[in-house]
């Protein structure tokens, strides 16, 4: 295969040999499109009149319609002989990043196209900034088209799905549609922020770590005194005390732990939803905040995993290391299970949960990141709750108000969320505001 | 709070996805390209007789409305408008040749506003379109000129003095022919 590119006429056989192995061609559908249905009967009405009427130019206009009516009916639409060769500006953006896409489309048939429109498969998980990924074009045998647009980058692997050639005959009269598939794709991996320091429910291992526990020992901060015992460190000894009344006790220091924690997405259907159409869902924000939270508590020494709430199955186990914090980071921006567009299938919460507590480690407490558009994400969090693993609720605020259904729905979401409260689970939620933002503000309402 | 689309393999789908940021009117040379055309046919047919011009002009208008509002069925109702147009010309004794020139500047006004509703709902307005439409131009005209060429040709070489009668025979015969050979 040659890696040169011709515009305009190239050898056919250069063509010949650049195709077949790269676009692979699907016939789709053919069909008449009728758009010249009449013109012999509005001919033939027109020749009547004129020979009634013994008006030579009528019959004359009538049979160039004639010649229409004929025009309409020869010739066949032909396949869409494409050669597509699709290039990206850079296939491993950062989010946010313009890219800028070049197609070229090579006619490797023998028959001219005279009517030939290309619709772009862009992958739906991309936004088109800038020219329509679509062109209507004719084409002869051995020419090329080009044709640019820009998408904006965003989380995740994105595929290009197949592009669509839609030919017609010359007088349009029948249309046939070839898929045209020339795999391209571009891997958009975020870098992780860092988060700030995100408070932990006190539902810890026994290694040591950051999570102030209600165990007295060994720490910074004061916990309890106690009556000495042989053995205690002398630095530990409480002087002031021995001074005042002449006994020997010991102070006992909130011992610090690191905990396990999972982080769990709700990537179910309807947490895909925005605020506005053109906005990022619900799950973008959750994935964005899963990344700050990640690294925020792997730099404090937890050990910290990842699931999803969705059809498709996604689990990271917890661990530490820098090998773990890259495979995070690629869990994170890649699975196909946190995609930025729904995952097909369907989805069984009680199979779900069953699979998700046989995997949780017995003392791990879970981060709940979901928009809370329905009463089962609240249970859901309530049930892991009640089965021992702390959970606090992350939740993005995706709900608009500006029209009474919006409103309803922001309204139940607030009634969740101090249901929840009222249960006793931690929640926050966030909107505008930054994620880290939001939970700085909320750390001074939790109570350890 | 809106729910973003899933996109499937479906056309309809596709396009309904992505209608949002494409402005789907037909393109600005095909409406243009259309409107001249109509205001030749209207000319021509002013010259056979004005009262049919007239009719070609609303029929004009009738397809700049029609494609101006992506509907292929105001389209058809102009067309038909401009064929009552041009019959009453020649029903009122036009020329021959301005006639003829209305009838193929017509079909090419139809035809035009047609393809560009067709094309600016798959490919859109902003898309690059140029080439597409003047092809296409260029094929529909041409089409009608070899028409007008083969009738008018035999018009003056066989049948100039022949009754009306004769012409139309010609004509059916004409069509036969064309029929036997499809």
């Amino acid at each position: 295969m040659s890696a040169e590119t011709a515009d305009g006429d190239s050898p056919d056989d250069d063509a010949a040999n650049r195709g077949g192995d790269q676009t692979e061609r699907t016939p789709l559908r053919r069909s008449e499109t009728g758009r010249w249905d009449g013109i012999a009967g509005v001919a033939l009405a027109l020749v009547g009149v004129g020979v009634v009427a013994r008006q030579p130019g009528l019959v004359l206009t009538g049979a160039v319609g004639v010649g229409y009516a004929v025009y309409a009916r020869i010739g066949e639409a032909p396949e869409a002989t494409i050669e597509v060769e699709r290039t990206v500006s850079d296939d491993t953006p950062a989010p946010g990043d313009d890219v800028v896409v070049t197609v070229r489309a090579h006619n490797v048939g023998d028959a001219a196209l005279p009517d030939l429109r290309l619709v772009d498969g862009v992958p739906p998980g991309l936004e088109v900034v800038d020219g329509p990924a679509r062109i209507g074009t004719a084409l002869r045998p051995g020419a090329t088209a080009v044709f640019e647009y820009t998408v904006r980058a965003s989380r995740g692997e994105h595929e290009w799905e197949p592009m669509r050639g839609i030919t017609r005959d010359a007088a349009g009269s029948q249309e046939r549609t070839t898929e045209l598939a020339a795999p391209t794709r571009i891997v958009c991996t975020p870098e992780l922020s860092a988060g700030g320091d995100l408070p932990l429910r006190g539902l810890t291992t026994k290694y040591h770590g950051r999570v102030p526990t209600d165990v007295g020992g060994a720490g910074v901060e004061f916990h309890a005194t106690r009556e000495y015992r042989r053995g205690d460190p002398v630095k530990r000894i409480d002087w002031n005390r021995r001074a005042r009344t002449g006994e020997l006790a010991t102070l006992e220091l909130r011992e610090e732990r690191a905990a396990t924690v999972v982080l769990l997405i709700d990537a179910r259907e309807s947490a895909y939803a925005a605020s506005e159409p053109d906005a990022d869902t619900a799950v973008e924000a959750s994935v964005e905040a899963a990344g700050q939270a990640f690294t925020a508590l792997l730099d404090g020494g937890d050990r910290v995993g990842i699931a999803t709430l969705g059809p498709r199955d996604c689990w990271l186990s917890p661990g530490a290391g820098t090998a773990h914090a890259a495979r995070g980071r690629e869990t994170l921006a890649t699975d196909p299970a946190l995609a930025p567009t729904p995952v097909e299938g369907g989805f069984y919460q009680s199979l779900w949960f069953r699979r998700f507590r046989r995997r949780l480690p017995a003392d791990a407490q879970v981060l709940f990141f979901t928009p809370l558009l329905d009463d089962s994400a609240a249970s859901l969090a309530r049930r892991i709750d009640a089965h021992g693993h702390l959970v606090t609720v992350l939740s993005p605020d995706v709900t608009a108000g500006d029209t009474p259904g919006t409103r309803l729905v922001a309204f139940e979401r607030r009634e969740r969320l101090r249901e929840l409260r009222g249960a006793g689970i931690r929640t926050t939620e966030w909107g505008d505001r930054s994620f880290p933002v939001a939970v700085a503000r909320a750390t001074g309402r939790w109570s350890r | 709070m809106s729910r973003r689309e899933v996109t499937t393999d479906d056309a309809e789908s596709h396009d309904a996805a992505d209608d949002r940021e494409r402005d789907a009117r037909p393109p600005t040379l095909a409406v243009v390209a259309s409107l001249v055309a109509g205001a030749i046919a209207a000319l021509s047919a002013f010259l056979a007789a004005p009262t049919g011009g007239a009719l070609v002009g609303v029929a004009t208008v009738g397809l700049l409305a029609g494609a101006l509002r992506q509907s292929p069925r105001i389209l058809s109702w102009a067309a038909g408008i401009g064929v009552i147009g041009i019959a009453l010309a020649g029903y009122l004794r036009g020329a021959v040749e301005p006639l003829l020139a209305a009838g193929v500047a017509l079909a090419l006004a139809w035809d035009l506003a047609d393809h560009g509703i067709a094309l600016g709902e798959q490919v859109g307005r902003e898309a690059r379109t140029r080439r597409n439409v003047a092809v296409h131009a260029g094929t529909t005209l041409l089409a009608g000129g070899l028409s007008v060429a083969v009738v008018y040709g035999v018009y003056l070489a066989a049948a100039g003095n022949q009754p009306v009668a004769a012409l139309a025979l010609l004509l059916f015969g004409a069509v036969a022919l064309a029929s036997a050979v499809r």
